[in-house]
């Protein structure tokens, strides 16, 4: 049905697809997958027409239905992709927040897709509405009279996504192009919208090209794969196949760093003595302050994790999983002390354990060279305990020495933030928590930023340097699969609320909150 | 969407703003330095026979009424006005990141108390406050520099304090603050280097609204006293003669315009070159 022949497309001369070639059948479900800069947006965006104004089209063809719609060298016919767009394909993308026009009421701003494309079908506004409404339910909404007058800001996330589904398939188009449509989106809620997407295949028999990092989600709901590494397809073929039995050695390598329960770098079960606790929390209650909207309103002390109850011990890894909002980073620094305003006990027998944050981008002070990063925290140790621990010469020695251990190397002591990539990031970061050697290392989402195959190269560390240190991590994940991966038992918390804590495998095997057992439906 | 900040890779561009602005404000420096030591003439020697004398190449700005080369009192004028705005930039942006700092990470009752002075002060027009200012404390040189750095402080606070509002809560901050750095050293070690490239900005605008403002106190007689001259002082003695020999008035008019426009682009060209 679709067909892109030889596509290259470049940015200023570099290739940002190269010479790819790809057929879509009706009902298929086409999985672009690959790491960030594999090209597989530009491969979507050219495909709809919407390249940017940098971006050449050197070679190749793509062909719908037998009309073409793009030629290399040719100018492109803006009106007849216009008249396709919406029409016969239409593209959902990852940001529902910004995606929809948050001056407009939802309902209008689909309706103006029937205006559009069909405006001689309907004979009037009230026939269009209730088409809108028809569609609205098609994607699970309720109260559809209520979210067709409602403004974006006022939908939760999973409803606007919604919406944006319902805005895409209204008019029944031959194809849909989803840009990573569950990335922003919670577990659950990804979930829900990876089953009507597929619902809606089924009912329309429209193709659909999905785009995606997350390996574990493409395998769920595409039927083809094509694996994307510097703007070439490495390797095509029916999902099953490449899961089970990948040709090339990229996609052997991408699929073996999709952290789950069938991954076998996961498979370790390890005996931890408990006897001791490093991190013992009784009975926390963390509040947060919310400033009442009213001129001399009081301001309002909300409390955003209760009765939390837990202990770490030295040497393992506490998995906590759960919903964005559900108060784990709010427990995070209620433990580091940084929100004092708590009720209840936290108890830590070591020195101040650090944290590692998610974005590699933001936790690095961007005017600072790495080696003084790594060494800020001695001076921090010798200006707070008023001693000379460490000379200049120790302090650079023991960040070259870190550098090492994070297989990072001397190289770097120079460079700065902004030379590094996500992953080397992430290890100065990691590094930086570990200079000052602490027991306890509290990991918020730490791979959450990274590609999958760099998000394996940094647990690896993660594990080894636990191993080397007997570190204990308190590891904050969205992601099951991950979770899995790195713990020895694992905490389930859902709107500030402790849910469930036990044994890694007992939990998965034997799941008791209705919670959890939703949130393992898709590990 | 990385696909559309891709930049432009057509070979570096040339930052024209940045040469322009070199050059225009070099020459102003360079007039500024050498008129310390040397000007063409005195700039108290007075001849009575070449009163309003037109531009020549003997006088290359014309005399004035004393019969006094232009050109040579330019010369120190503008050395004389630089050197006023510079220190009033200085002592007003050090002003501002203290309190900036201090305001904007902290919060709380000392933000509210410094803000609403700041906004008090905000409330006058600046060359006004400083007229208040100077006629409380006296003329002269320092007392400008005082009433216009308590005028241009609050500017400066404002863009400080905005700048550390956005990054006390960053991932490196906090992570700072777990790591047990104090607070001054969070404060002027961690965050101040990461506000330098906003703040350049607001410095430069700072120095030419220095210039324009010493020019205009100046010109209305309550800034720096004969016989020493600036710029703003100049222009106001040019007034009683502007229809008899206009270039009196011209030339500190247009080296006025000339070292605003050379600052103002050079600082533009610095703002790309970071970009």
């Amino acid at each position: 049905m679709i067909s892109i022949d030889n596509l290259t497309i470049s940015f200023s001369g570099k290739k940002a697809v190269d010479g790819i070639s790809l057929q879509i059948e009706p009902g298929e479900i086409l999985g672009l997958v690959g790491e960030s800069g594999s090209g597989k947006s530009v491969t979507a965006l050219t495909l709809m027409g919407l390249l940017a104004s940098e971006g050449v089209m050197e070679t190749g063809t793509i062909d719908f239905n037998g009309t073409c719609l793009l030629k290399a060298g040719v100018k492109p016919d803006q009106k007849l992709l216009r008249s396709f767009r919406g029409d016969q394909m239409s593209m959902i993308f990852q940001e529902p927040m910004t995606s929809l026009n948050p001056t407009m009421k939802v309902g209008p701003q689909i309706d103006e897709q029937l205006l559009l494309h069909a405006k001689d079908d309907f004979k009037s506004a009230e026939e269009r509405k209730k088409r809108v409404l028809e569609t609205l339910e098609g994607v699970g909404l309720r109260d559809v009279e209520k979210v067709y007058d409602s403004y974006p800001h006022q939908l939760s996330g999973g409803m606007r996504q919604r919406a944006m589904i319902a805005m895409a398939v209204i008019l029944h188009p031959a194809l849909i192009i989803a840009d990573e449509p569950t990335t922003a989106l919670d577990v659950t809620i990804q979930n829900q919208i990876v089953k009507l997407l597929k619902e809606i295949r089924d009912r329309e028999q429209n193709s659909m090209i999905f785009i995606t990092h997350d390996l574990n989600l493409a395998r769920r709901i595409c039927t083809k794969l094509a694996v994307m590494k510097d703007g070439k397809i490495v390797e095509l073929g029916s999902t099953e196949e490449i899961f089970t039995n990948p040709q090339t050695d990229y996609a052997k390598k991408l699929i073996a760093a999709v952290p789950g329960r069938k991954n076998s770098k996961s498979a370790v079960h390890r005996e931890i003595e408990r006897i001791e606790p490093i991190l013992t929390v009784k009975d926390l209650n963390v509040f947060y302050k919310e400033r009442s909207k009213k001129l001399f309103g009081k301001t309002e002390h909300k409390c955003v994790v209760k009765n939390a109850d837990f202990e770490i011990y030295p040497g393992e890894t506490l998995g906590l999983v759960g919903e964005s909002g559900c108060g784990k980073t709010s427990l995070c620094k209620a433990i580091l002390g940084i929100n004092n305003d708590i009720t209840g006990n936290v108890k830590i027998s070591t020195v101040r354990p650090q944290m590692v944050f998610q974005d590699p981008y933001s936790s690095l002070n961007p005017s600072k060279s790495i080696g003084w990063l790594l060494e800020e925290p001695l001076r921090a140790e010798d200006i707070l305990e008023k001693s000379i621990k460490y000379t200049k010469e120790t302090r650079k020695e023991m960040a070259i020495d870190m550098l090492r251990r994070v297989g990072l190397d001397e190289y770097y002591y120079d460079r700065m933030p902004h030379q590094l990539s996500g992953g080397q990031r992430q290890r100065v970061s990691i590094g930086q928590a570990l200079i000052t050697k602490p027991s306890l290392i509290l990991a918020d989402e730490p791979v959450s930023a990274l590609d999958v195959t760099i998000q394996d190269q940094v647990l690896e560390l993660l594990e080894s340097l636990q191993e080397e240190y007997g570190l204990a991590y308190l590891f904050i994940s969205h992601d099951i699969n991950v979770i899995y991966r790195v713990s020895d038992r694992i905490m389930v918390m859902k709107k500030g609320e402790i849910l469930e804590i036990g044994d890694r495998d007992q939990l998965f095997d034997n799941p008791k909150h209705p919670y959890t057992k939703e949130l393992l439906a898709e590990s | 969407m990385k696909v559309f900040n891709m930049s432009s890779a057509k070979g570096k561009k040339v930052n024209i703003y940045l040469i322009i602005g070199a050059v225009m404000t070099g020459i102003i420096v360079v007039m500024a330095i050498v008129g310390i030591f040397w000007t063409p003439y005195s700039t108290t020697a007075m001849s009575a026979k070449e009163r309003f004398a037109a531009p020549s190449w003997q006088h290359l700005f014309g005399t004035d009424n004393f019969g006094r080369d232009i050109f040579s009192r330019v010369m120190k004028a503008v050395g004389t006005s630089a050197l006023i705005s510079v220190l009033v930039v200085a002592i007003s942006a050090v002003a501002g990141i203290v309190l900036g700092a201090i305001t904007g990470y902290f919060g709380g009752v000392v933000d509210a108390v410094v803000m609403r002075i700041v906004d008090a002060i905000n409330g006058f027009p600046s060359i006004l406050l400083a007229l208040v200012i100077i006629s409380l404390l006296g003329k002269g040189r320092q007392n400008v520099v005082l009433a216009l750095a308590i005028a241009f402080t609050p500017s400066f606070v404002r863009i400080v304090r905005g700048e550390f509002i956005r990054l006390r809560d960053a991932d490196y901050v906090v992570r700072a603050r777990l790591m047990g750095v104090a607070k001054p050293r969070i404060l002027f070690v961690h965050i101040l280097p990461n506000i330098f490239s906003t703040f350049w900005v607001s410095v430069t605008i700072g120095l030419n609204n220095a210039i324009l403002a010493e020019s205009g106190l100046s010109y209305l007689g309550i800034g720096v006293q004969a016989p020493d001259a600036t710029l703003g002082s100049l222009l106001s003695d040019a007034q009683a003669s502007l229809a008899s020999s206009p270039w009196y008035a011209l030339a500190p008019g247009l080296t006025i315009v000339w070292t605003v426009l050379g600052v103002a682009m050079l600082s533009e060209g610095i703002g790309k070159l970071k970009k």
